[in-house]
């Protein structure tokens, strides 16, 4: 049956994470670009609000929020800064992995995240190539009682101190998806110095060269592992980062609206012009239809773990990323040449969605489009 | 040939190794560039290097830019692509600027020998400062004001983004010398630097992209000029005035709408042939249907940014026959900046996300394309004029 209520839950988180987007991690947004960190004081408020540390109440954590309300999270921090908001929730992805699937011994390492705000951990996905999850080139392979981890992965937050590294590939006896849990320090585990990115500076994107042997008990869930549930959990990963960048959309829309109704030229407010409201109609509308999307493929991914969600997930992705992309584009150019100057912040979320869009991207979703 | 969009052998040649040239010698320098919100210390020797004239306005015993057969305005389309191809913080070490371009289009015949004749002859950097805090598009607000007082037109107001504004050897400043007469009342105005009350707030702004260039915020604060700095007004003889120039002034900015649109193909291309080989490189990582999805964005790619040439060439060949179509001027400069946006983008989307580190320059051209739709005449403007070919003063 068709219910567009949100639960009581989802209505609440969002609602709190709007209010900390707004009052705490926006007006931070450029602080955390200038020190490639998000400065300690408002990790350590985000932090205590618990939105954004998913773990159990019996390892030290105030719960893991539905997906839903995960989603919803991920949209709010998002519309206050997408730098802080990807900071905050990629730490959060190892969390949530290890919480899902991790074995007991893996979980109770989780106390260590939920109460120190100074643990820094993250989850090694993307490759580039358009790949998805399900065929991922890094290759973790089992051998006896020893397990070997070899590939390069790329858009690694906090590449350099990731404690764990949570590293994602596939199995290449089964091809079937597997994780492991690095320690930060691990041997074999080479950063690739990065000296900076177009955008997201607070999450110290990185890339990472790995040839790993460690024992098999790092393997996520160890080596009896469901494959089909971890696929699940990180298709709802790169969901989360798509609703981020759905939040920084439709902030970059709503602030362009309101200066828009504020500056005039040719006698009127520019807004009255459909040259500009147009544009900003179309993102809201897009912006409507990617977060639909967002819930309803996480609704499908959750009911059937062990569904094929492949298709889904990347069009869900590609599009929602392609509509920030235009959305926050839109942002600067309502803005004109103020929004080319850093005294607003449209130039920073179109960085931002842009460098969100190169993460996870796949050429067979969303082919170049010459404008007619 | 009739009817062929092929630039001549020479020109070809010209813009080939200004390419090359700009590509191997001045990209180097484009990351520090950025960074340090200017031109690299050296950039006299770089330019040094050049192995063909470029024009340049500190060493004009070198040479200006060769004539071509093709014309002049198609030539700078070919010079614009290829110098900003290296990089975009080129082409300003040039001197060069558009106030005299203004002053070319309003001037009385005595103001363009005096202006004008000697930057074309000898380079030099001049600026154009129309913009204001509280307009851009809609030129007819301009706030700031010129009044007479005696031997001298006083200058007050305050002029936002100006290119080149902190240091050009003059500024064309536009001020109002009767609110009352509304548009008619704009005038353009020959401001040296070092008049008194001629301020520089801001040297440069802190920006998305192009932060090389000098983008100054200007305070005039009763700034006298002399009588004679007033663009198209003679004052011996007012029968001799060719008029306030207000229209003249955009009408002289269109001609340069196409050079912007050529600078944003420049930047486009580059990205494009610096992505390839990378990718070239990294086809075994992708999948075959993968691959064929990446060479067909590639191809469309370079015949997307081919279309944009071809408008470029159909609008500057009107300048050069003495006809200049602001409509296809507009045309061009719809069509390419935004275009150049996307192809920057997706060529860094093709990379995924090393494509955003600043290892390479894609991130930074992504961030410097973006400026060519909003200046001189925003996309949303271009395609006004446009509108108005076909349904006149409707469109809007
Ligand atoms: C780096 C840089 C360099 C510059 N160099 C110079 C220079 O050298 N000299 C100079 O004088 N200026 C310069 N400018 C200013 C530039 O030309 C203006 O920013 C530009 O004209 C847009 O004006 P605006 O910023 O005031 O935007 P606005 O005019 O306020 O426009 C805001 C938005 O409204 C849209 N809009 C306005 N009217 C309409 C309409 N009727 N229908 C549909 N949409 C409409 C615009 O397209 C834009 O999207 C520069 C700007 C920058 C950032």
């Amino acid at each position: 049956m068709i219910d567009l209520e949100p639960d009581e839950e989802q209505v609440e988180i969002a609602a709190l994470a709007r209010s900390i987007a707004d009052e705490l991690v926006a007006p931070s947004a450029r602080d955390a670009e200038y020190a490639a960190a998000v400065p300690d004081d408002v990790w350590l408020k985000v932090f205590e609000t618990g939105l954004v540390m998913p773990v159990a109440e019996e390892h030290g954590g105030g719960g893991v929020p539905g997906p839903l309300a995960l989603l919803a999270i991920a949209e709010n921090l998002g519309h206050g800064d997408p730098g802080i908001a990807s900071a905050a929730l990629w730490h959060a992805h190892a969390a949530l992995l290890v919480g899902a699937h991790g074995t007991a011994e893996q979980r109770s390492a989780l106390t260590r995240l939920a109460t120190d705000p100074g643990a820094r951990s993250a989850v090694a996905l993307y490759e580039g190539f358009g790949r998805g999850p399900a065929e991922l080139a890094t290759s973790v392979a089992v051998e006896g009682d020893q397990v070997r981890v070899r590939g390069r992965k790329v858009g690694v937050p906090f590449a350099a101190s990731a404690d764990p590294l949570v590293v994602v590939g596939t199995d290449p006896a089964t091809g079937a998806v597997r994780a492991v849990v690095l320690p930060h320090g691990t041997a074999g585990v080479t950063v690739v110095a990065n000296p900076g990115s177009l955008a997201l500076d607070a999450t110290q994107l990185g890339a990472v060269d790995l040839d790993v042997t460690v024992p098999v008990s790092a393997l996520l869930g160890g080596p009896d592992a469901d494959p089909a549930g971890l696929l699940a959990t990180v298709q709802r990963l790169r969901l989360l980062t798509a609703s981020t960048a759905v939040g920084t959309a439709l902030r970059a829309v709503e602030y362009a609206g309101q200066y828009a109704t504020g500056r005039i030229a040719f006698g009127r407010p520019i807004a009255s012009y459909q040259g500009v409201s147009f544009p900003l109609a179309e993102a809201m509308m897009r912006i409507e239809a990617a977060r639909a999307e967002l819930v309803d493929v996480t609704n499908a991914v959750v009911a059937d773990p062990g569904g094929d969600h492949g298709t889904a997930v990347g069009q869900a992705v590609s599009y929602a990323l392609a509509v920030a992309v235009q959305a926050t584009r839109d942002g600067v150019q309502t803005l004109g040449g103020h929004g080319f100057i850093k005294d607003h912040p449209v130039e920073l979320w179109y960085r931002s969605a842009a460098t969100l869009s190169a993460l996870d991207f796949d050429p067979l979703r969303d082919p170049f489009q010459a404008r007619l | 040939m009739s009817y062929s969009f092929t630039l001549s052998r020479p020109l070809q040649d010209y813009a080939r190794t200004l390419r090359e040239w700009s590509t191997t010698e001045c990209r180097p320098y484009a990351r520090q560039a950025d960074e340090q919100k200017g031109r690299p210390e050296n950039w006299r020797e770089i330019l040094d290097t050049a192995p063909i004239p470029l024009g340049r306005a500190d060493k004009p015993e070198l040479g200006q830019v060769p004539t071509f057969e093709d014309g002049d305005w198609i030539t700078k389309l070919a010079f614009y692509e290829a110098i900003n191809y290296g990089d975009v913080w080129v082409h300003p070490t040039l001197g060069g600027g558009i106030g005299d371009l203004v002053v070319k289009a309003l001037g009385t015949p005595k103001q363009v020998a005096e202006w004008y004749d000697p930057i074309q002859q000898r380079g030099g950097a001049t600026a154009f400062a129309l913009t204001e805090p509280g307009f851009g598009s809609d030129t007819s607000m301009v706030a700031t004001t010129a009044v007479r007082d005696n031997d001298s037109w006083v200058v007050n107001g305050s002029k936002m983004y100006c290119t080149g504004g902190a240091f050009a050897e003059y500024v064309v400043v536009f001020a109002t010398v009767d609110k009352e007469l509304g548009a008619r009342g704009i005038n353009a105005f020959v401001v040296p630097r070092g008049t008194p009350g001629f301020n520089v707030v801001k040297e440069n702004e802190d920006k998305l992209g192009i932060r090389s260039w000098t983008t100054s915020l200007l305070e005039f604060d009763d700034c006298a000029i002399p009588l004679e700095n007033r663009l198209g007004w003679d004052v011996d003889h007012p029968e001799n005035s060719v008029g306030n120039g207000y229209g003249g002034a955009l009408g002289a900015l269109a001609f340069n709408r196409p050079n912007m649109a050529a600078l944003a193909i420049g930047l486009a291309q580059a990205s494009i042939d610096v992505v390839t080989p990378i990718l070239k490189g990294q086809q075994a990582g992708f999948t075959p249907q993968r691959w064929s999805a990446v060479e067909r964005d590639l191809e469309a790619m370079n015949a997307t940014l081919e279309r944009g040439r071809r408008i470029n060439y159909l609008a500057q060949v009107t300048v050069d026959r003495g006809r200049p179509s602001r409509s296809l001027a507009a045309a061009a400069k719809g069509f390419a900046p935004e275009t150049a946006e996307r192809v920057i983008r997706r060529c860094i989307e093709l990379l995924g996300p090393e494509g955003v580190s600043k290892e390479l320059l894609l991130e930074k051209w992504y961030r410097d394309s973006k400026i060519m739709d909003i200046f001189e005449g925003s996309g949303q403007v271009q395609r006004i004029i446009v509108g108005r070919t076909l349904v006149g003063g409707l469109a809007g």
